[in-house]
């Protein structure tokens, strides 16, 4: 690894100033799980790091006014996997941050640093897609919110700009009635990233009718994205198998998977297919007031 | 004593406080006044001449101590047995990996940003990749100058990029092919695997006033490595001190000097102590992984499944360099496991080992023996296919018993076969019923421990504790363990009462290091030795301090006995305090070939495969181990729960990825093993009535374990699914394509 400098400012304006002028080699840390592996092998090579660990104000989930909550960049995946906030507003996406890698890189990874690195295999971000999730944005210039379903631009490249900072990720309040499901296909190790994953959001009527359908997709492209024409092929029908099989169809076209060592990207289309069915009949099988 | 120690504890590692406290020293831990650090270039190119180097601005920086380069270092070679890889590559870069230039500098970061600044010029040549390939007479050598090298096998092979040939066969096995009833032909190809040891290399070099070097390595065999080094640099054998440390892990991967070479010639240079430790990224790509092999079987049997004959021939791809296999024959022990555990009149084995433009070969956990292990018992089961007979039953019909010679004449003692077999059936529950998609696979297997020498010394230390003083490095298998139970078990003291200490190579007696499930058998056997020497030489004191005749008194309950005079006896403690000065020590050597009674192991593999994802979940092993008396019994469960994962992970999982000569598997995000939640229910049945020729019966299990487990998996997956993959790793990916057949599956 290249010698770098370390710095670990202890409030927001001077990371903010520190990360002005745009410098190319000024990288910003918060847990290091992906950044320090990605320095190992020379992908990366900072001249500067800027730790975000002793900023105040990143850390915490908060309940917002609207009735959404907001997570801080810092929030670790063990404390977003076991905040009580998180519990209550969505289930899956506290059991989603259980389910990232080991408990070694769960208390050290953040909520934030999963988002910016932007590896599409990463669990979180189908389920805060689903969930209509946004990035707060801070820089000198002031704030702006980027929903997530837009923020992924390429492979591990992201629409934050240089001098940008994610503070924190916000989700909007919970539609009533939404039910939500997270599946990773794991056919190597317990602990691998996913082959491909599936993240659904559906909410039925009182005529069983889908009223609200969100999917997205992790490991199935360049970025996680919402297959959209699936989502739609749902809306005011049946979650009958027919549908399932139809809404699958769309996702699978929608996937622009990589080969990798995880597969093929012909097989990861044919998986993302198969997924988004498990991830739908989910909500078949159960009861309109069950939670998947 | 300056060397590594430990001290027993009940059912526990005698390395367990030490390794749990962080006092337990590895090679990287080592750290000199004035020591160095150094890094390695290597080639970006799978095949390249170097037309120039020029390392000018390497060697201007400040801090920067050495900088090497092959035209330094001269055409210096080394290896186990064949001597051809070059301290670094002078004329030829052969592999994407190999050793260009080395740099010793004051810190790290000088080395890195010192090896940024040399610039080589190369003429790229066309790699060969493909071991068929480079088989081919026309192809061209990628070493032209192979019959120059020290350590050629008895016979040299003549085409091109083959280094080694061998054919072990009994009886004749044309006739016998044309005669069967059915032959079955089978193809299968095997992965280049890593050990995935936690510990990388790493080595310290400490040139001293009198010429000679101290070194600490991360190397299960001290006084070969102190042999190989000897050899390469046409040094005195006593010049090379290899230091005690612990192994992080080896699994037959820590057995080659590695980067030790490259790290004395720039020490030497320096006349500094110089540190190396390689990256995992250089242990992915430029390590010594299990060989990537081809086996093509061809058998033959009668209707009712008699076997007849067995042709088998394996093409173990080397690699850039043959250096890192110990064998003399250059070649991997695949024969006597090739043509199984059964009754065959005529079988043949041909091992072929072939230079190519990638990572070489070297040693893992049963070497050649797994790929012919596994092979041979997919084989047994697309026999039994072909000829409508259950698996199992079929090896029943053929299984070896007492009497019988194995199907290349192995003249196999005490076999216990079909108990394995028959116990396997009984607690799989072997026939019975089956849920949808579910397969039960089953393997069977022998292996003995290896041959080999060992020296130890057992002592009464003046504080009345038992000294075990052994030259052998603890390779994280348990080995000092072992050693200090034989001991305790034979003077009749708690295990809490012995002490092991390990010496270095020029203190310590030789000892040939735990490989091929050896140390039990060979290391075990010179610590008995040693024990029986000690009691020997502490008779006499006894009985002088109990005041009776020498040749009344006898060792008892770990006490001494006057058998005379009830109630007349001495401890081990009490001899210490109270005996006067004498010869309190007793040194024990062992020397022996590979021992004719061998383990054996049937293990059965229950699989469930989702027939959407073509993913194999594994509900279920049982294995059945002929393992004789159990010396240490957490050491030998360990060997035996470790090498069903290995199999698991062999099977399923473990590949390191090669594309254009390019390991691409890089770390361990993509490099899998199993970890505890991949492992299954494992069913354990340990037989221990038999005795083998360890220390109280003991038998080897190291690498028996691993033996049958992949192909009992490949076999449960055929079960339940009906088809065949035969190319390891069974991916999720493999197996939907063999449910879908051929076809569009994108268009599916």
């Amino acid at each position: 690894m290249r010698p770098f400098d370390f710095v670990e400012p202890s409030d927001l304006d001077s990371v903010l100033a520190l990360i002005a002028e745009r410098d190319p080699g000024t990288q910003l840390v918060a847990g290091g799980t992906a950044l320090f592996l990605l320095m190992k092998l020379g992908l990366v090579q900072p001249r500067r790091v800027v730790s975000l660990r002793r900023v105040a104000g990143l850390d915490g989930v908060r309940a917002t006014p609207d009735g959404g909550i907001e997570i801080g960049a810092l929030v670790s995946h063990r404390a977003a996997a076991t905040s009580p906030l998180i519990r209550a507003y969505d289930a899956t996406l506290a059991a989603t941050f259980h389910g990232v890698a080991t408990v070694r890189i769960r208390n050290q990874a953040t909520v934030g640093g999963n988002i910016v690195h932007a590896d599409p295999a990463q669990d979180p971000p189908p389920i805060l897609m689903v969930l209509d999730g946004s990035a707060v944005l801070r820089s000198g210039a002031g704030e702006r919110v980027v929903p997530l379903d837009g923020l992924f631009v390429d492979y591990m490249e992201t629409a934050v700009r240089p001098d940008e900072v994610l503070t924190a990720v916000r989700l909007p309040p919970r539609p009533s009635g939404l039910r939500t499901a997270y599946l990773k296909f794991l056919p190597r190790t317990a602990d691998d990233y996913a082959t491909v994953s599936v993240a659904a959001a559906i909410a039925l009527d009182d005529d069983r009718e889908v009223r609200d359908a969100r999917i997205a997709l992790g490991a199935a492209g360049p970025v996680p994205f919402r297959a959209r024409e699936a989502e739609r092929s749902l809306l005011g029908r049946q979650l009958d198998a027919e549908r399932i099989r139809d809404a699958a169809a769309l996702a699978r076209a929608a996937a622009d998977p990589l080969d990798d060592v995880r597969g093929s990207a012909g097989y990861k289309r044919q998986m993302a297919g198969v997924w988004v069915r498990r991830a739908l009949e989910r909500f078949a099988s159960v009861g309109p007031e069950a939670r998947a | 004593m300056t060397g590594v120690e430990t001290i027993g504890r009940t059912g526990a590692r005698v390395d367990g406080p030490a390794k749990v406290t962080g006092r337990a020293q590895y090679a990287a831990d080592v750290n000199l006044p004035g020591q160095l650090w150094a890094g390695i270039l290597r080639s970006p190119h799978p095949h390249a001449s170097i037309v120039r180097i020029d390392a000018t601005r390497a060697r201007a920086m400040p801090g920067v101590h050495v900088v090497l380069t092959g035209a330094d270092v001269g055409t210096i070679r080394y290896g186990r047995r064949l001597m051809d890889v070059p301290v670094l590559v002078a004329d030829r870069a052969r592999f994407v990996g190999d050793k260009v230039a080395a740099v010793a500098a004051e810190s790290p970061a000088l080395v890195d940003a010192a090896l940024a600044t040399i610039e080589v010029e190369y003429a790229e040549l066309a790699p060969i990749f493909d071991p068929l390939e480079a088989m081919r007479p026309d192809c061209p050598p990628i070493h032209p100058d192979y019959r120059a090298y020290q350590g050629l096998p008895a016979s040299i092979p003549d085409l091109p990029n083959v280094l080694a040939v061998e054919t072990v066969a009994r009886g004749d096995v044309d006739a016998a092919l044309a005669a069967a009833d059915v032959v079955v032909e089978t193809t299968m190809a095997f992965p280049a695997v890593h050990h995935a040891y936690i510990e990388p290399h790493a080595c310290l070099v400490s040139p001293q006033a009198d010429g000679s070097f101290r070194i600490w390595a991360s190397n299960k065999n001290p006084f070969l490595l102190r042999e190989q080094l000897a050899a390469a640099f046409a040094l005195p054998a006593d010049q090379l001190i290899i230091e005690p440390t612990f192994t992080g892990g080896d699994f037959g991967g820590k057995g080659s000097p590695m980067e030790v070479p490259v790290c004395l010639a720039l020490a030497r240079a320096a006349g500094r102590p110089v540190k190396l430790v390689m990256s995992y990224l250089e242990e992915l790509q430029a390590a010594n992984p299990r060989h990537p092999t081809i086996a093509t079987l061809r058998t033959g049997a009668t209707h009712d499944g008699r076997l007849l004959a067995h042709d088998a021939r394996f093409v173990f791809n080397s690699g850039a360099y043959g250096g890192y296999k110990p064998l003399p024959t250059l070649n991997l022990a695949a024969s006597h496991h090739a043509a199984g555990v059964y009754r065959i009149p005529a079988a043949r084995v041909e091992s072929t080992m072939v230079y190519t433009n990638q990572v070489p070969g070297g040693h893992q956990r049963a070497p050649g023996e797994v790929q012919a292990t596994v092979a041979m018992e997919i084989q047994m089961d697309r026999l039994a296919e072909r000829l409508g007979i259950d698996p199992l039953e079929l090896r029943v019909r053929n299984a070896v018993e007492d009497g019988d010679v194995g199907p290349l004449g192995e003249p196999w003692q005490d076999i216990t076969l079909r108990q394995c077999i028959e116990q396997a059936r009984e607690a799989s529950g072997w026939g019975g019923p089956k849920a949808p998609r579910t397969g039960r696979g089953i393997a069977v297997c022998q292996r003995a421990a290896a041959g080999g020498q060992s020296n130890a010394e057992v002592r009464l230390a003046p504080d009345g504790m038992i000294e075990v003083i052994t030259g052998t490095n603890e390779s994280g298998a348990g080995g000092l363990t072992v050693l200090a139970e034989i001991v305790a078990r034979r003077l009749g003291v708690p295990i809490e009462q012995v002490r092991v200490h390990v010496e270095g190579t020029d203190v310590g007696g030789f000892d040939q290091g735990p490989s091929g499930s050896r140390f039990t058998f060979v290391g075990g056997n010179a610590a008995l030795a040693a024990a029986e020497e000690l009691v020997r030489a502490l008779t006499p004191l006894a009985a002088e301090v109990l005041g009776g005749a020498a040749d009344s008194v006898v060792l008892e309950g770990g006490q001494f006995v006057d058998r005379t005079r009830p109630g007349s006896t001495v401890s081990f403690r009490d001899l210490a305090a109270r005996s006067p000065a004498g010869d309190r020590s007793g040194r024990g050597a062992f020397s022996g070939k590979a021992p004719n009674r061998t383990s054996f192991a049937a293990q059965v593999a229950e699989v469930e495969v989702d027939g959407d994802t073509g993913q194999v979940d594994v509900r279920r092993i049982v294995g059945v181990h002929d393992v004789g008396e159990i010396i240490s019994r957490q050491g030998l469960v360990g060997q035996i729960d470790g090498g069903i994962a290995w199999g698991l992970g062999y099977a399923l999982m473990e590949e390191l990825r090669i594309e254009d000569g390019r390991v691409t598997t890089t770390h361990f995000g993509d490099y899998r093993i199993p970890s505890i939640a991949d492992m299954p229910p494992f069913e354990s049945i340990l037989l221990t009535d038999s005795r083998g020729d360890g220390p109280f019966g003991a038998k080897a299990v190291a690498e028996l374990s691993l033996l049958p487990t992949a192909a009992a998996i490949v076999n449960a997956i055929h079960d339940a699914t009906g088809a065949w993959i035969l190319d390891l790793p069974v991916t999720a990916e493999k197996v939907l394509a063999a449910l879908e057949g051929p076809g569009d599956r994108t268009a599916g």
